[in-house]
């Protein structure tokens, strides 16, 4: 079976995505932050993974207080990280290995410390000063939610200079942008199309719902915010092909689905509200919150597509959870309450799992054969660990860990350079958790994790076939069919910490011969019978359903 | 020849499909279709309000029901705008309705909901009446919290009644194991109960389930069972107990019968706990008692006394087989005069029924003909009561039964002298 | 003549001391088996009393009213009154044992007709002790019975029941030694039957609500509807 094709302009339905920070992934020179030549001499390494296309987090010019998302020049490349021109040879890098580029694109907000505001702020009259949202009182859009809750108490905030409020759905020192002015429009469709033209492939596309403002409204999700995102479809579909636009748009599925429009916003949405659920159906060893937040996504246009992960560089956010759902994660995930940030935990993949990587394996399992294109966070393919008293997210942003010299092969700075100190306990510390020693065991996570993405490239029906699910009486178990044309595939998981056994309900592919996908053995015939299956802990099976 | 199972085939399968729980709640049936439907509604409920981490499971025991029962169990919808919270439940919500082999009656009920109790590893156990139509989720909470937080054995509940009703439990079940026992026990046999999943696997193995017991007694079975075996007793208030009307109930005779008779027969086989006892301690009462209706059921005293006189004269040939002469000529002296006027002292009670108790663990005749002759000085008894604190409050009248219940303690070393000494005659 | 006179009495008392001398032993064999079987019968007597005592045989026949029956008929304890039957019946025996060996022509057969009279003997004992264990039981079962069901004349009733189980019990009895068996036969048919007739006549005239209101508790086809003052005792 051939592999899905790279040249489609629905690529990125097929891609393997994987996030990584240029500050902290490779440094080349030394002085203690990643760049782009360091992250160019990692490209096999990526690639090699299995992986098809990266997203890197802001490399633009920043004051930093908001680690690259306040951005102070949305047309250049932060000189820590290197020149333009290391930007270019790192796109042709990584193009020539096959695999493509998206980028940040902050359209919400830029940092205080952009020209832009500066001259906004400098007085009432500049004609930049409606880039931004401005008012005398801070009474406008009451009852609008704060979305960082454990720094911020206000959405307002007073610029003692123009003796007016500005308004900022993030940070105090990330204004927001005035989308109602169609200058911004422009701008920011000149900033998407230079970094186009340099070559990037597309753009992931920070805080959308929170565009536009309207009184007696949540200020999320409004009717114009669409009409700006068209907006900026438009143009980049009269321009250019093969490019894509994924939304962080933290909503339920049924909100989020608008961001897809009738294929004229977005193409790629990430899927929020499947996250924690993942994590909690496996503490609950229960498949129903999954099975029904699954259920509930509505159907998106054809060339559309979910983007699907399980971590990220943010929190673990629990926005999309109710409360009984939010008291039950933080009791289970994140006892210690410095764990918890904003309405979420922030802590690394394997943190969470306790390091169980057998619970690992199963929630990247789950990852790879959900319905939507999977993002692997950049370290936790190795099991990295994390740092939860760093101040913010940065616990989960520490240096990728290659090896177990200096600095964890990250970079020959001293350590106290460093941007970001690197994880050294000795549990998930750089000596025991590094690339360099994974390479060398076959049964590591990280070649484990290799052969899990190959499994997945070997058949399209993952990336594009349909979900059913089978709902076995067994709570425990998660079974659902994949299908694609003629294609066929089962997937059983066994959430539960014990052995459990199943009985499923396939007499609709009676006949069918299931061949385990990773180690190609043959199961017993599927007939009209239930089909008993048994698996250890936290165990999954993929079969290829085939007529023979 | 291998035992027969408790748990069918089809049952296991769905308790291997459940896993382990946390919380077990049983509903014993036998064509209770009209009533079902709002007790695992309230059950449901409960695991949504107050067990949303709990791994929770309703199951139900049915006894070959004719008029759809198991069905309306397990196709009862949860859509309904109340239920919703239940829709919304952390966990996948599990309801399992099966036929149960065996004796037919709840003893057999009972036993498999315990098995299945065992075979999940249940933490915590309750039970519930299919008949009771005041079944709200606090009662399942009321039952289960007091298991799973703070380490209970046995839970027993309170209803809010008025002192004048269930005069059976007033005036002979509760002041006899509260003598008998030592312990303070408002309802010793209520179809309602809590207890731990370990409380009920010890229970599975005993041998009351192929006995008589198990058939008409195992509710006050049960509770002695949890008083002999030393395990952790509560109270629970749960409020008001309404039973369906026209729901089929035995006639008066068959259940005093069946009360009495495994009272007497219960204590029989637990001599040896209770006999060395003395006076009477309280039972923790975990939560505000819901306040007693303010107005008793109608009981006609006099009505009840109207064949007293004649009934001691025609069962004298009997009582003199049970009863010693003096309490017998009490009896008779008792029975002279109006209905209106006579009255049935509380010390002229305890010894009546102290004697038949002797009697009925000696073997003086057939047992079921000692609980028959009690019969009807019960009902002179209660009747009795009912003419002297008519018009009284339910404070006065608490404290009768309160000095009843002493009456009955008091008198203990006379039961233990008769229990362990020569027959009557 | 004298000659023969005394020839023929000589020979009449020789014949007469011949016939005394040959049974004679007849006699003491006779009263030796007499003798032994007093001393069996008295020795199992006691071993049956004992096995009664051990079987708390007493004890089991106050439970079945049988005690009180005894006692009312001025006869002895029940192991006492069995252990005196199997005496009886033993010693019976060995008397007619004895008697048999005299060699009486008239006696011969009463041996063989004793023994094959003992069996139905023992079993219309036993009919009849079951009798009267089934009509005290009945008695007592009618009268609380009816004592509980507030029915009129519950010792009218109770009586009826157990002089009818007597009467029948006694009727097999008889009819199994075969005495007066027409006699009996008719006797009881009629007496029985006299009974049942007016029972069933002064049922159906006067007991219609009764038997209505029985009928309806124990085949409910609609909810039992509450009398005001039907509560439920629990």
């Amino acid at each position: 079976m051939s592999g899905p094709s790279t040249h489609a302009t629905d690529w990125y339905k097929d891609a393997l995505f994987y996030q990584l920070h240029v500050k902290t992934f490779c440094d080349s020179d030394g002085d203690g932050v990643g760049d782009f030549r360091g992250l160019t001499s990692k490209l096999d390494y990526i690639r090699d993974l299995g992986v098809t296309c990266l997203w890197l987090l802001p490399m633009y010019p920043s004051p930093f207080r908001d680690d690259g998302y306040d951005i102070a020049d949305y047309c250049s490349i932060h000189p820590a990280y290197g020149t333009m021109d290391d930007f270019r040879v790192f796109l042709d890098e990584v193009h020539a290995r096959d695999m493509r580029v998206i980028t940040e694109l902050v359209v919400n907000h830029t940092s205080d410390q952009h020209q832009w505001f500066k001259e906004a702020r400098s007085s009432r009259e500049h004609p930049r000063r409606d880039w931004y949202v401005w008012s005398d009182t801070d009474d406008r859009y009451r009852g609008v939610r704060i979305i960082f809750t454990d720094t911020e108490q206000s959405n307002w905030a007073w610029d003692p200079g123009t003796k007016q409020y500005y308004w900022h759905r993030f940070f105090s020192h990330q204004p927001d942008l005035n989308y109602d002015n169609p200058a911004v429009q422009e701008e920011i469709w000149r900033a998407m199309r230079f970094w186009l033209d340099v070559g990037v492939d597309g753009f992931r596309v920070d805080a959308v719902p929170y565009l536009i403002e309207r009184d007696g409204t949540s200020c999320e999700n409004l009717p114009e915010t669409h009409a700006v995102l068209k907006f900026l479809r438009r143009r980049l579909d009269e321009h250019y092909t093969g490019k894509v636009l994924l939304a962080e748009a933290n909503q339920w599925p049924e909100d989020v689905r608008h961001y897809f429009g009738q294929d004229d916003e977005f193409h790629m949405a990430f899927h929020f509200p499947l996250m924690p659920r993942m994590f909690m159906a496996l503490r609950l060893e229960d498949r129903k919150p999954l099975v029904e937040i699954v259920e509930r996504t509505p159907a998106i246009p054809e060339s559309c597509q979910w983007g699907i992960f399980l971590r990220n560089h943010d929190e673990l956010t629990l926005e999309m959870v109710t409360d009984v759902e939010r008291d039950f994660m933080y009791d289970e995930y994140a006892r210690d309450p410095v764990a918890r940030i904003n309405v979420g935990i922030r802590r690394r993949l394997a943190p969470l799992l306790e390091g169980d990587r057998r619970r690992i394996e199963l929630m990247n399992g789950m990852l790879m054969s959900l319905p939507g294109s999977p993002f692997l966070y950049y370290g936790d393919e190795i099991g990295m660990g994390d740092n939860i008293y760093l101040g913010d997210r940065n616990g989960v942003r520490t240096p990728m860990q290659w090896s177990g010299g200096w600095n964890g092969g990250f970079s020959s700075a001293d350590p106290e350079r460093l941007a970001q100190p690197v994880i050294s306990n000795a549990v998930y510390g750089y000596q025991s958790v590094n690339v360099e020693a994974q390479r060398r065991t076959d049964h590591s996570l990280l070649n484990w994790t290799r052969r899990l993405i190959a499994a997945r490239k070997s058949s399209p029906v993952f990336s594009r076939g349909s979900i059913v699910f089978l709902k076995p009486v067994n709570h425990r178990v998660l079974a659902f069919l994949r299908s694609l044309d003629r294609e066929q595939v089962l997937v059983v998981c066994n959430l539960a910490g014990t052995a459990q056994a199943v009985q499923l309900d396939l007499k609709d592919y009676a006949g069918a011969v299931p061949i385990e996908m990773f180690g190609k053995s043959v199961f017993p015939r599927i007939g009209e019978a239930p089909y008993v299956l048994t698996l250890g802990p936290y165990d999954f099976f993929w079969f290829r359903l085939r007529r023979l | 020849m291998p035992q027969p199972s408790l748990l069918t085939d089809d049952l296991v399968q769905q308790l291997m499909a459940v896993g382990q729980v946390d919380i077990l709640v049983g509903i014993p049936t036998l064509n209770n279709a009209s009533t079902i439907g709002p007790v695992v509604r309230a059950v449901h409920l409960a695991f949504a309000r107050y067990f949303q981490r709990e791994r929770t499971v309703l199951i139900n025991s049915d006894g070959g029901s004719e008029d759809g029962t198991p069905a309306i169990v397990r196709d009862l919808s949860l859509d309904e705008p109340d239920t919703l919270v239940v829709r919304h439940a952390l966990r996948t919500t599990h309801r399992i309705s099966a036929p149960y082999h065996g004796v037919p009656g709840k003893g057999s009920a009972l036993r498999q909901i315990f098995a299945a109790a065992d075979l999940l590893q249940a933490r915590a156990v309750a039970v519930l009446d299919p008949d009771v139509t005041s079944v709200t989720p606090e009662w399942v909470r009321a039952l289960v919290a007091p298991v799973v937080g703070d380490g209970f054995g046995f839970v027993a509940p309170v209803y809010a009644r008025h002192p004048l009703d269930g005069p059976l439990v007033t005036q002979l079940v509760r002041p006899l194991l509260r003598a008998a026992y030592g312990l303070r026990l408002a309802e010793p046999q209520a179809a309602e109960f809590g207890c731990s999943g370990r409380f009920a696997a010890d229970c599975v193995e005993l041998d009351v389930w192929d006995t008589p017991l198990a058939q008409f007694g195992i509710d006050l079975w049960l509770t002695g069972r949890a008083i002999a075996s030393g395990c952790r007793l509560c109270q629970a208030p749960l409020g008001p107990r309404t039973v369906a009307t026209g729901t089929h109930r035995p006639g008066l005779s068959e259940t005093f019968g069946q009360v009495v008779g495994s009272l007497f027969t219960l204590l029989g086989t637990q001599a040896d706990t209770w006999l060395p006892r003395t006076g009477s301690d309280p039972l923790p009462v975990l939560g505000p008692p819901a306040p007693p209706p303010a107005e008793p059921a109608r009981l006609d005293g006099e009505r009840l006394l109207q064949s007293f006189g004649t009934n001691v004269r025609d069962l004298k040939s009997v009582l003199d087989a049970i009863l010693v002469p003096e309490t017998e000529s009490a009896l008779e002296a008792a029975a002279l005069g109006q209905p209106a006027d006579l009255r049935f002292p509380d010390d002229l009670w305890v010894a009546t029924v102290y004697q038949f108790l002797a009697a009925h663990h000696q073997g003086v005749m057939r047992r079921e003909h000692v609980t028959q002759a009690l019969l009807p000085l019960y009902l002179a008894r209660t009747g009795s009561f009912v003419l002297q604190h008519a018009g009284t409050d339910a404070a006065s009248v608490d404290a009768a039964l309160e000095a009843l219940c002493l009456e009955f303690e008091r008198a203990k070393p006379y039961l233990v002298q008769r229990w362990t000494g020569a027959p009557s005659r | 003549m004298a000659q023969m006179i005394t020839s023929a009495v000589s020979q009449a008392a020789a014949n007469f001391v011949e016939a005394i001398r040959l049974f004679l032993p007849r006699v003491v064999t006779t009263l030796s088996i007499v003798l032994a079987g007093w001393l069996i019968a008295a020795a199992l007597r006691l071993v049956v009393r004992w096995i009664l005592g051990w079987l708390r045989f007493n004890a089991a026949c106050e439970r079945a009213g049988l005690a009180q029956m005894l006692k009312a008929a001025d006869l002895p304890q029940a192991d006492v009154l069995v252990s005196r039957m199997v005496f009886w019946i033993v010693w019976i025996g060995f008397l007619l044992s004895g008697v048999d060996v005299l060699g009486f022509t008239v006696l011969e057969g009463l041996m063989a007709s004793f023994i094959l009279f003992i069996p139905r003997l023992v079993i219309a004992v036993a009919i009849f002790v079951a009798g009267l264990l089934a009509a005290n039981f009945l008695w007592r079962a009618t009268l609380l019975t009816a004592v509980n069901a507030h029915a009129p004349s519950p010792r009218l009733l109770a009586g009826a029941a157990r002089w009818l189980v007597l009467i029948l019990a006694g009727a097999m009895a008889l009819d199994q030694i075969a005495v007066a068996r027409t006699i009996v036969l008719t006797a009881f048919a009629i007496a029985f039957g006299a009974v049942m007739l007016g029972l069933a006549i002064a049922f159906g005239i006067g007991g219609g609500h009764v038997a209505r209101r029985f009928l309806d508790r124990q085949f409910p086809g609609s909810p039992t509807e509450r009398a005001p003052d039907d509560v439920s005792h629990l």
